[in-house]
């Protein structure tokens, strides 16, 4: 019985000492210029490299470009910063697009929901969201069919002006009112 | 006989000697694993390396200038990584004509006068279109052999073959496996309109991915490394793409009405959360499965929530919402759906990325018109400041969780940037053509 708790207690013992050499990594401190050792050169190992090639990508068909904006006869609405609510021009530009809309009711009319480049690419893409839902709840309201209102959002991937101040922004930060194909 | 008690002793014994033999081979492997870089400390001394010009060591003339390719990739690298001072070479004594890259040929106070603490020495040799290629690492300090390693393979794969062997180096002195053959996937407008493009870490071989003509948007890796998801308005609307990177093939996996944006790969490969507004034209957090099929949803609130970043346990999430009034980041922890704020400064806190090693979460704080990189603890203290210059935006972790990538327009146009996590070492990676944004880091 007591042999084996001594060894027990050498077990314990020379773990205890592994866990306290474990816990203090050596950093080398120069020293001065060393002796030669004997090299263990055999010890370089070896290995095969060879490296997987993402696809080639297939250049896509020439279509039309999604990006051209044409004119519309609906009139774009514009929404101060970080905010999606309807000022009064916007409401009552709304209401001549709403006219147009119901005389025409079977043009389909996408609402393009766009922001200022300022804020990230993400949150603004929910932004952009909230502006076009903003514009279709408005409509739906002065009577245009659901049906004929798509919405989508483009954060600030779109910009009608390119600029980086203050007068761009706010001309960026926009319902665009696209008729549909 | 009283074999119950023999048992017994028995037992003890192959414990005990057991125990011994781990304690013997535990102690050998500490013995050999000396700590030249501690890169856990806080200052970050470099380590002074010399890279011998490599020797042609086959019988095949050296016509593309191998050997300054291999010395010009591996001085990149090093210094790249922010760990060590590489010496100028035209400080060397030793004559390479004459040296050999073997430790017996090696005239150890050639190296220490010239303030070097670690060697690299080398060679290759040539043949039709293989190349294999060696290279050995040496404790000038205790003029020793540390390690090195021989590869194989084609004249083309030289590059891989060199961060192989950087990434080798930084292992053997820091006992963490680097960044070197590690890729980013970023979006980039070189070719006219937004597609993905994928780079090595030091921003060669930069290569489109994608041919929407539209655009492409959020790229996020599949743990394997094998696969992308991102957002692309090819069809009209901001659907959900899933591409195969190495087979080529693509498919669209999410295409709800409105938005189907800021995807995240779960740790397990086997989950993507997103953001969905087609419930109820809200900006929520959804997981959905590999095919794109709803499996949860994971935030219920008035509020916009968006750009979600799995912890690397897979237990939480952090996000962005504006639930409070502007956007500021969240954890959620998937289980029971309950919601902690984290950041609490500043009006403008978005695009958080949880550290692979999980003890930090980076973002990006909109001051002014301008935002910079920070990084915070999970509970949301310890928030450190990272960049000053220009507007810096995107932050990705390295894999091993001790650098991030970034995107800035300090420089004029947009670019990405490398720094390590502490922000130091911030230098920009070789860029192409038009703007660089939205930066990922390959597992």
């Amino acid at each position: 019985m007591k042999k084996r708790w001594i060894h027990l207690m050498v077990v314990l013992a020379a773990l205890a000492f592994v866990a306290a050499c474990v816990c203090q990594p050596q950093v080398v401190k120069p020293t001065e210029a060393a002796k030669p050792v004997p090299p263990a050169e055999k010890k370089v190992q070896e290995e095969v490299v060879a490296a997987p090639k993402p696809a080639e990508v297939k250049e896509a068909e020439v279509k039309e470009d999604v990006m051209k904006e044409e004119v519309s006869p609906l009139e774009d609405i514009h929404f101060a910063f970080d905010d999606y609510s309807l000022t009064d021009t916007a409401k009552t530009i709304l209401e001549k697009n709403a006219a147009w809309m119901r005389n025409n009711p079977n043009t389909k009319v996408r609402i393009e929901g766009n922001c200022d480049e300022r804020g990230t690419n993400e949150y603004n893409m929910t932004l952009g969201e909230r502006r076009a839902n903003s514009g279709k709840k408005y409509l739906s309201k002065l009577g245009v069919k659901e049906e004929q209102l798509a919405t989508v959002s483009y954060g600030e991937e779109k910009p009608f002006d390119p600029g980086h101040n203050e007068e761009a922004w706010a001309k960026n930060r926009r319902d665009h009112f696209a008729i549909a194909k | 006989m009283k074999p119950k008690r023999c048992m017994h002793k028995r037992l003890l014994n192959i414990v005990f000697l057991t125990g011994i033999a781990f304690i013997l081979f535990a102690r050998a492997e500490i013995a050999g694993a000396k700590i030249y870089i501690d890169i856990y400390s806080p200052s970050t001394r470099k380590l002074p390396i010399a890279i011998a010009p490599f020797k042609n060591l086959g019988s095949t003339p050296d016509k593309e200038n191998i050997a300054s390719q291999i010395n010009g990739i591996i001085t990149q690298d090093l210094e790249l990584s922010g760990l060590f001072q590489v010496i100028d070479p035209k400080s060397f004594i030793e004559n390479p004509r004459a040296a050999g890259i073997t430790s017996d040929k090696i005239n150890w106070s050639d190296w220490s006068t010239v303030g070097a603490e670690a060697l690299v020495k080398g060679g290759f040799s040539l043949d039709a279109k293989s190349l294999t290629m060696e290279g050995r690492l040496y404790d000038v300090v205790q003029g020793k052999f540390i390690a090195g390693k021989r590869y194989f393979g084609k004249v083309d794969d030289l590059r891989l073959m060199v961060h192989k062997l950087v990434n080798e180096i930084i292992y053997q002195l820091t006992g963490e496996k680097s960044i070197f053959e590690t890729r980013i996937a970023f979006v980039s407008t070189a070719s006219g309109t937004k597609e993905i493009y994928l780079m090595d870490v030091d921003g060669e071989s930069r290569q489109r991915i994608t041919s929407h003509r539209s655009i492409c948007l959020s790229p996020a890796w599949s743990p394997d490394g094998r696969k992308l998801v991102f957002t692309s308005y090819k069809k009209g609307n901001p659907d959900l793409y899933f591409k195969d990177i190495f087979y080529g093939n693509e498919k669209v996996i999410s295409q709800e009405r409105g938005l189907n944006i800021s995807p995240a790969f779960s740790p397990d490969g086997k989950k993507i959360a997103l953001t969905l507004s087609v419930e109820d034209g809200n900006s929520e957090l959804f997981l959905i499965d590999l095919n794109g099929n709803k499996l949860e949803r994971l935030t219920t609130n008035w509020g916009s929530d968006v750009s979600p970043t799995f912890s690397p346990d897979g237990a939480k999430i952090a996000f962005v919402s504006d639930r409070a009034g502007s956007p500021q980041v969240y954890a959620l922890t998937i289980e029971d759906k309950s919601v902690k704020r984290l950041t609490f400064e500043g009006n403008y806190n978005a695009t958080p990325e949880w550290s692979p090693r999980g003890d930090k979460i980076a973002f990006s704080r909109m001051t002014g018109n301008k935002f910079d990189i920070y990084t915070m603890d999970p509970d949301g203290t310890n928030i450190q400041r990272l960049t000053t210059l220009g507007s810096n935006e995107d932050p990705s972790w390295s894999p091993n969780g001790r650098y991030l990538i970034f995107g800035s327009n300090r420089e004029g146009s947009k670019k990405l940037y490398i720094m390590l996590a502490n922000g130091s070492n911030q230098r920009r990676i070789a860029s192409g053509k038009g703007e660089d944004t939205n930066p990922v880091w390959s597992p």
